[in-house]
């Protein structure tokens, strides 16, 4: 037998776990199932309602914002319409005057 | 980057020059009016008003189609219950500005006789007119119109009996460019 398959030999051998080491891997388990549970938890029973009445004051906190900026904008859009419709409208109004001046003006 | 900045400001320039810069003795003879109309619109305020105008009525309809080219309209007037209430000197700097290239006064009418000086000037770009002024000097009433952009007269004429302003038929001598001048 040479080295190299002593080597192996040594490194495939059972060996025996160290002690303590299934306490140490139930007590992983347990954390792992305690983790868990609480994430469960979150949707289950009352948890599950609150989670879905702040999911609904969300929605509807976002919807109510939205619809404010659309009433916003909706009257700042009027507001400029307004604007305009008075803007031609003077402006209309001087234009036919100068050209009533002006026909008056030529019909002399 | 200098040589871009003065590109812009090139561009930007002409646009800029179109709007009429109101004295600041305005703000005094505001303070002396019993009425007065400001309204001051740019580009985006017009584009805001325009999404407001329905494309299913005429009228809006035809008020779109007319903004829809325009940079700027802006109107200042004021009433007085007084007359005298303003000096021609209040207007020299508007006129001024008309005076400048580009600008020519199409129609110009004084009435010695009821004490109204009215005024249209058009701005001119490559033979294309690219905005309007009016000066409408009236014993009590005082009112300055600036558009900016491609503009035809005759539509915002046509504006008239959709307002409430009687319908008139009218024509502008905008295409001859004559200057009238009433003394009466």
């Amino acid at each position: 037998m040479n080295d190299f398959e002593k080597q192996i030999r040594d490194a495939l051998a059972r060996k025996e776990p160290s002690p303590g080491f299934e306490a140490r891997v139930l007590a992983a388990t347990r954390r792992v199932e305690a983790r868990s549970s609480w994430w469960n938890g979150l949707f289950s029973g009352r948890a599950r309602w609150a989670s879905a009445v702040v999911a609904a004051v969300v929605v509807i906190a976002a919807v109510g914002w939205r619809h404010e900026r659309d009433v916003e904008e909706r009257a700042a859009g009027e507001a400029a319409k307004a604007r305009l419709e008075q803007a031609l409208k003077i402006t209309s109004v001087k234009l036919a005057k100068i050209q009533e001046k002006v026909e008056a003006h030529e019909s002399n | 980057m200098r040589s871009a900045c003065l590109g812009w400001m090139a561009l930007l320039l002409p646009l800029a020059a179109q709007e009429l810069k109101l004295p600041a003795s305005f703000d005094k003879l505001a303070e002396k009016a019993s009425d007065v109309v400001d309204i001051t619109m740019d580009s985006s305020m017009l584009q805001l008003a325009s999404k407001f105008l329905s494309d299913k009525d005429p009228d809006e309809a035809r008020i779109k189609k007319l903004v829809s080219g325009l940079k700027g309209l802006y109107v200042k007037s004021f009433e007085f219950d007084r007359r005298g209430e303003y000096e021609e000197s209040d207007l020299e700097s508007v006129r001024a500005q008309l005076r400048g290239p580009g600008w020519s006064r199409v129609v110009g009418v004084r009435s010695k006789r009821d004490g109204e000086n009215v005024e249209l000037f058009l701005k001119s770009d490559q033979g294309q007119v690219s905005g309007l002024a009016i000066i409408a000097a009236e014993p009590r009433e005082l009112t300055i119109v600036n558009i900016v952009g491609p503009v035809n007269p005759e539509e915002i004429r046509d504006l008239a009996g959709h307002f409430g302003v009687p319908r008139m038929d009218l024509s502008f001598p905008n295409t001859r460019k004559s200057t009238k001048e009433e003394q009466q």
